[in-house]
């Protein structure tokens, strides 16, 4: 029973993921993140087989992070979806493919706009405004087409993923807690969804809600 | 849990071979008479038995034959399903919408498929399944109600009927009937619906969506409903969930049919085109977008 | 191929082509897209379309797209579309054991060679393996290619003009993917003439 969001709007995305992760029935943990920070401006959450999930994530982590290093600039978010398709297209035909679905979110700060990618585990990618993966596919995506419009700002874009979050607890027999980010043009936010409005903490203090990099950001020589 | 019980069971013993010759050789002549031409449906009005393969386990010869058990989805006999019903109950009645869309496989057999069945002026059963499942039993419960109308002088309460059904699939469980209904009406309790099975199952509740589309109907439901829904809100509610689902759901679209129950009776709303109203929404979302913000922002393309 | 969908339908008219297909990109009865586009250019003369299994659509286009340009770079002219119908096929062939769950349509218009200085429109599909088949009125692949064939039979004649043959493919596509549960949501038409390529996204059924 896992579950993910991705919204876009004006000017970021948000991404949500369920925090549980567990054995068969059991549930053996409740506050697992499984949203991937990726880059300064790029973000993915990811589910599937267990063990897979964390591996396939830190190997896309670190390989952006090296092309981070060795050309003094992140890949961008088209870019990016290229390479993690290829990956896994690659990787279905291998002897041990990864079994991953992953929302890939990400802000283009060279044209202002934001990207969110749907890719699941046999290398199908779709651009998509709003996407769902998971037990959210079936619950939720009907909400998002209802009440998603074009150019939503930070406020109205919550607001659809709280929708999406209150009728995964109506419609699932399971109780899902939720993770959730949201990249814009400063970077990558920590958001609060149990918050009355979680976008003023974050326009208060962003200092507070950044969200940390995989490694400090690098200093390109002056 | 049915089909852990099913591996344990010896396989059903097959009922009466020798008895069960067709009915032209083996019927009674006097049947030939004025009560000839009623199949299994015997005088008094009960099912006389329904004919059943003539192999061993004819549980398992449907499975193989059949998509409708799931277990063998590439069956050749391919029975039509594939689905979005919904029916919720408010201040003013009952809404009971529906799809129109029938496939065999991916192919669309039929897009004009009525899925409401109208057991009589006070009761209305959905169809979400098997298609001639959901119709026969359906219909036969409308005879039923009839019966025990002229029995008792009194028409039969929502609660009851939906039990006749339920008890009838009950028998039938394990053997491939494949049904998702709503039986919806008003009786001296007023409004009120039951969900019915092919488990057996019966469940009474305010809101139900039925069907491989019930959830996206849901996820437009669940955030737009209220108990004090005008009767115009209500039946666009209906409208606009079977609308999502036939969007999302490959198996369900083409039209939908909207009824709306109050004291004295069904009332047939209309038939809409999914699609029509499809292009009609988004228009809407459009011009209520522009009137509260001028200029929006193209949605981000991969270059 | 029934995982995600599509469909693609290529017919020849009097000298043009055209070549279209849906939009839908699904996980099985789920929608997830409707901006997934099953036909690519080659150059301004030559499209093909690959229905299948989306992750190998866009394996295929890539692998395509690179080879195309290093043929491009080598020979320094256009590929035909009879020399690209046999990369595909052999790019096909070369995961024979494993192959790419899609079946390609080409179409387009050769050049004038002095050998050929009349060139007849083009058009050919293949089978996952890469059998190819150059037929003389219309190709159909996809979901709904049994509806296309339906459809296209019925509607199809010899030496369309351009205007005429687009309305016969919008037609022929619009109404067989609405007998199939797993194309549909959008529809694109690529209009292929000697001079020009004009591209139409049609307003199609969206359930």
């Amino acid at each position: 029973m896992e579950c993910s969001f991705g919204i876009t709007g004006k000017d970021y995305v948000l991404i949500a993921a369920d925090t549980s992760a567990g054995r068969s029935i059991v549930r053996m943990k409740s506050d697992e993140n499984k949203i991937k920070t990726l880059g300064p401006h790029l973000a993915m959450a990811y589910g599937g087989e267990p063990g897979d999930t964390n591996n396939f994530a830190e190997y896309i982590e670190r390989n952006l992070r090296l092309y981070h290093i060795r050309n003094h600039f992140p890949l961008l978010p088209p870019s990016a979806s290229a390479w993690i398709r290829r990956t896994l297209a690659e990787s279905i035909r291998s002897r041990k493919p990864y079994a991953v679905n992953l929302l890939l979110g990400g802000y283009d700060t060279t044209t202002d706009l934001p990207h969110l990618y749907w890719i699941d585990y046999l290398g199908t990618k779709a651009i998509v405004p709003y996407a769902a993966h998971g037990m959210g596919v079936y619950v939720s995506l009907s909400t998002m087409d209802k009440w998603w419009y074009e150019g939503m700002d930070k406020r109205e874009g919550i607001e659809v993923l709280k929708k999406c979050v209150d009728e995964v607890e109506k419609r699932l027999t399971v109780a899902l807690k939720f993770n959730c980010i949201l990249i814009d043009k400063n970077g990558i936010h920590k958001i609060d969804l149990s918050e009355q409005d979680p976008i003023a903490k974050v326009e208060a203090s962003p200092e507070e809600t950044a969200v940390e990099a995989p490694n400090p950001p690098i200093e390109v020589g002056a | 849990m049915n089909s852990v019980l099913s591996q344990l069971q010896p396989p059903a013993p097959h009922l009466g071979l020798d008895q069960e010759e067709d009915e032209f050789t083996s019927s009674d002549p006097s049947a030939w008479g004025s009560m000839g031409g009623f199949g299994n449906l015997a005088r008094n009005g009960g099912v006389q038995g329904m004919s059943i393969p003539r192999v061993n386990d004819p549980t398992a010869f449907l499975d193989l034959h059949t998509d409708n058990m799931s277990s063998n989805p590439e069956a050749k006999i391919k029975i039509a399903h594939g689905t979005t019903t919904l029916a919720f109950r408010f201040q003013g009645g009952i809404i009971v919408a529906v799809d129109s869309r029938a496939t065999a496989g991916s192919y669309i057999a039929s897009g004009t498929v009525k899925k409401v069945i109208e057991i009589n002026k006070f009761l209305l059963g959905t169809m979400a399944g098997g298609a001639a499942d959901c119709q026969y039993w359906e219909t036969y419960l409308g005879m039923q109600c009839r019966l025990y109308e002229l029995r008792n002088k009194e028409r039969i309460s929502v609660a009851a009927a939906s039990k006749i059904l339920s008890n009838i699939v009950y028998q039938y469980k394990g053997m491939g009937l494949s049904m998702g209904t709503m039986v919806c009406g008003w009786d001296k309790t007023g409004p009120c619906i039951f969900y019915v099975d092919d488990d057996g199952q019966r469940l009474k509740g305010d809101l139900f969506s039925v069907g491989s589309g019930s959830t996206f109907a849901y996820g437009v439901l669940d955030q737009g409903y209220r108990w004090d829904l005008t009767d115009e809100e209500a039946q666009e509610l209906g409208r606009r969930s079977i609308v999502a689902a036939g969007h999302r759901d490959a198996y369900s679209g083409n039209t939908s049919n909207v009824f709306h129950v109050r004291e004295n009776g069904w009332e047939f709303i209309g038939n809409y085109d999914v699609n029509e109203l499809w292009y009609e929404y988004e228009v809407k979302k459009k011009a209520a977008r522009e009137a509260a913000a001028p200029a929006a922002s193209p949605m981000a393309v991969e270059a | 191929m029934e995982l995600n969908g599509g469909s693609v339908v290529a017919m020849i008219g009097k000298d043009c082509v055209a070549i279209a297909s849906d939009l839908r990109l699904g996980n099985q009865s789920v929608g997830v897209a409707s901006n997934f586009e099953k036909v690519f250019p080659v150059n301004d003369k030559l499209y093909y379309g690959i229905p299948g299994l989306a992750s190998d659509v866009y394996t295929l286009r890539e692998h395509l797209r690179f080879r195309v340009n290093m043929y491009r770079m080598k020979e320094e002219r256009e590929i035909t579309p009879k020399t690209f119908t046999h990369l595909v096929s052999s790019t096909l062939y070369e995961k024979r054991f494993g192959p790419f769950f899609v079946e390609p349509v080409v179409a387009g218009i050769p050049s004038p060679t002095p050998l050929d200085p009349h060139p007849r429109p083009f058009i050919s599909t293949m089978d996952t393996i890469g059998c190819i088949t150059t037929p003389k009125d219309f190709a159909v692949a996809g979901t709904a290619a049994d509806k296309l064939y339906g459809v296209a039979e019925g509607l199809w004649e010899p030496d369309l003009e351009p205007e005429d043959l687009f309305e016969t493919i919008s037609q022929t596509l619009l109404n067989a993917v609405d007998r199939d549960a797993l194309s549909g949501w959008g529809v694109v038409v690529h209009l292929i003439t000697a001079d020009k390529v004009v591209t139409r996204t049609l307003r199609a059924r969206m359930d």
